[in-house]
């Protein structure tokens, strides 16, 4: 079974279709007994940093989360907000602290006035470069590049290059996907990216790092 | 770099697809909502949009049902709008599957909406729908009530505005050009776009490869075809390719999967 963990934030119902669709039973969820009987979690979300940790921090979830992935080990995916969450801290909207599995902080995409064509949101489909080889990226189809998409203002600023294994670019390079151990993060939504996203979200459900 | 965005952008009307033109009641059947999303996600297109025109509660409900469909089987961004006037509006059409709502009226009645929405959902998420008309030469006004009621702002105006609201995205759409295949409307899309820094959603009058190009050339982030696939040959692979082939950078990538 895979917990998708529910902590009120963003469309946890698009990630749980991928999870079906791949024959596997998924479970949206934020009760520690059901996460302890996971086999893979996934942290989905979308809105802003400190709601997300002031929702997280009353469900009492930073907890749980620490004892299933990080003292037990099980694979752990984190979708947008759910990258950016693992930082050390975020500077969205004031300093917040994050889960601190990953040295780095978020920052907000710069965008010169002067260049109203560079639009944010950075919404759309843009291609990552994968940095370093992992299972979590066989069989991606890769035509002119690699697409996915994305949509964030705000980007991780990782001080320990050994987990950055894709990058992006807008106007700045940011990480794309972040690799530490048994846990992936994507920046993009996998589970709205066609084909390629599906086939990442197929490699994690059988990743047993 | 980013990927300029290819749409199809649908009516639903009654459980069906239809397409219409200048907004008026003549509709032109355009198909099954669910078969037509899996034809257009096999092509791999960006994204899609879903305007409901159906109005009341019992059509709210039908197309819930006809987004919890699709996005069982449509892995892509899914925006959905028509009607969607209270906070529990875009909540059940997010948990159905939406990715993005589409809101009009509601923020034209009261535009503190769009603040409040953004804030509960995300920015990301609220995609602020400007229906416009042409009302006396270069006097253009937004019009609520799907195109049948105007109001007192210049579209350029209202959406600088929306974007101050904290919406998160434009999808501008030309009355005049609605289904009539005659091309965008460049000079608008330009004036929005290179004012806001919230991607805009050109939208209305595509009927040419070349429109396509234009759009996008003029500074849209996406454009919405609907006629030119429904009615000629065009898909979207062609038009994917020929704006490729112009320099235009969109995916290549086609589906492979099924």
């Amino acid at each position: 079974m895979i917990a998708i963990i529910d902590y009120g934030m963003g469309n946890v119902h698009s990630v749980s279709n991928v999870v079906n669709y791949f024959g596997e039973e998924a479970c949206i969820t934020n009760d520690p007994q059901v996460i302890s009987q996971a086999s893979h979690l996934i942290l989905p979300g979308v809105g802003a940093f400190s709601s997300a940790m002031e929702n997280i921090n009353s469900l009492l979830l930073k907890g749980v989360l620490f004892k299933e992935v990080i003292q037990k080990g099980k694979p752990f995916l984190g979708i947008c907000l759910g990258l950016q969450l693992l930082a050390t801290h975020s500077y969205e909207n004031g300093i917040f602290d994050g889960f601190g599995w990953i040295d780095g902080e978020i920052k907000k995409i710069e965008v010169k006035e002067s260049d109203t064509l560079v639009k944010l949101p950075h919404m759309g489909w843009n291609d990552i470069n994968i940095t370093r080889q992992h299972a979590c990226f066989d069989k991606l189809y890769d035509i002119e590049g690699l697409s996915f998409y994305f949509v964030h203002s705000y980007y991780m600023n990782v001080f320990n290059e050994m987990y950055l294994a894709a990058t992006c670019d807008y106007g700045i390079e940011f990480p794309a996907v972040i690799i530490k151990d048994n846990i992936i993060a994507t920046q993009f939504h996998p589970e709205k990216s066609q084909d390629n996203g599906l086939q990442l979200m197929e490699n994690f459900l059988n990743w047993n790092p | 770099m980013l990927k300029k965005r290819i749409i199809p952008k649908f009516l639903f009307n009654n459980g069906r697809l239809v397409k219409g033109l200048k907004f008026h009641n003549n509709h032109r059947e355009a198909g099954n909502p669910i078969s037509t999303a899996k034809v257009y996600d096999s092509y791999g297109v960006d994204e899609l949009i879903f305007l409901n025109i159906f109005p009341g509660d019992e059509s709210k409900t039908q197309a819930l049902g006809m987004i919890r469909s699709v996005s069982k089987d449509v892995f892509m961004p899914l925006t959905v709008g028509g009607g969607v006037n209270s906070l529990k509006d875009i909540h059940d059409l997010l948990q159905a599957g939406a990715d993005k709502v589409s809101i009009n009226t509601a923020a034209l009645d009261n535009p503190s909406f769009i603040n409040e929405a953004a804030k509960h959902f995300g920015s990301q998420c609220i995609v602020v729908s400007i229906d416009y008309k042409e009302v006396a030469p270069n006097v253009f006004r937004v019009f609520s009530h799907g195109g049948t009621t105007e109001k007192d702002f210049d579209p350029l105006v209202w959406s600088l505005k929306m974007q101050e609201n904290n919406c998160g995205e434009i999808l501008l759409t030309s009355i005049d050009r609605d289904g009539t295949m005659e091309g965008y409307d460049l000079d608008m899309i330009k004036l929005v776009s290179h004012s806001l820094f919230v991607p805009v959603i050109a939208s209305s009058g595509a009927g040419s490869l070349n429109d396509c190009m234009l759009a996008l050339t003029a500074g849209a982030s996406a454009i919405t075809i609907s006629s030119m696939f429904f009615f000629t040959d065009h898909s979207p692979i062609k038009v994917r390719s020929f704006l490729r082939s112009s320099g235009i950078d969109v995916r290549a990538s086609k589906s492979s999967r099924n």
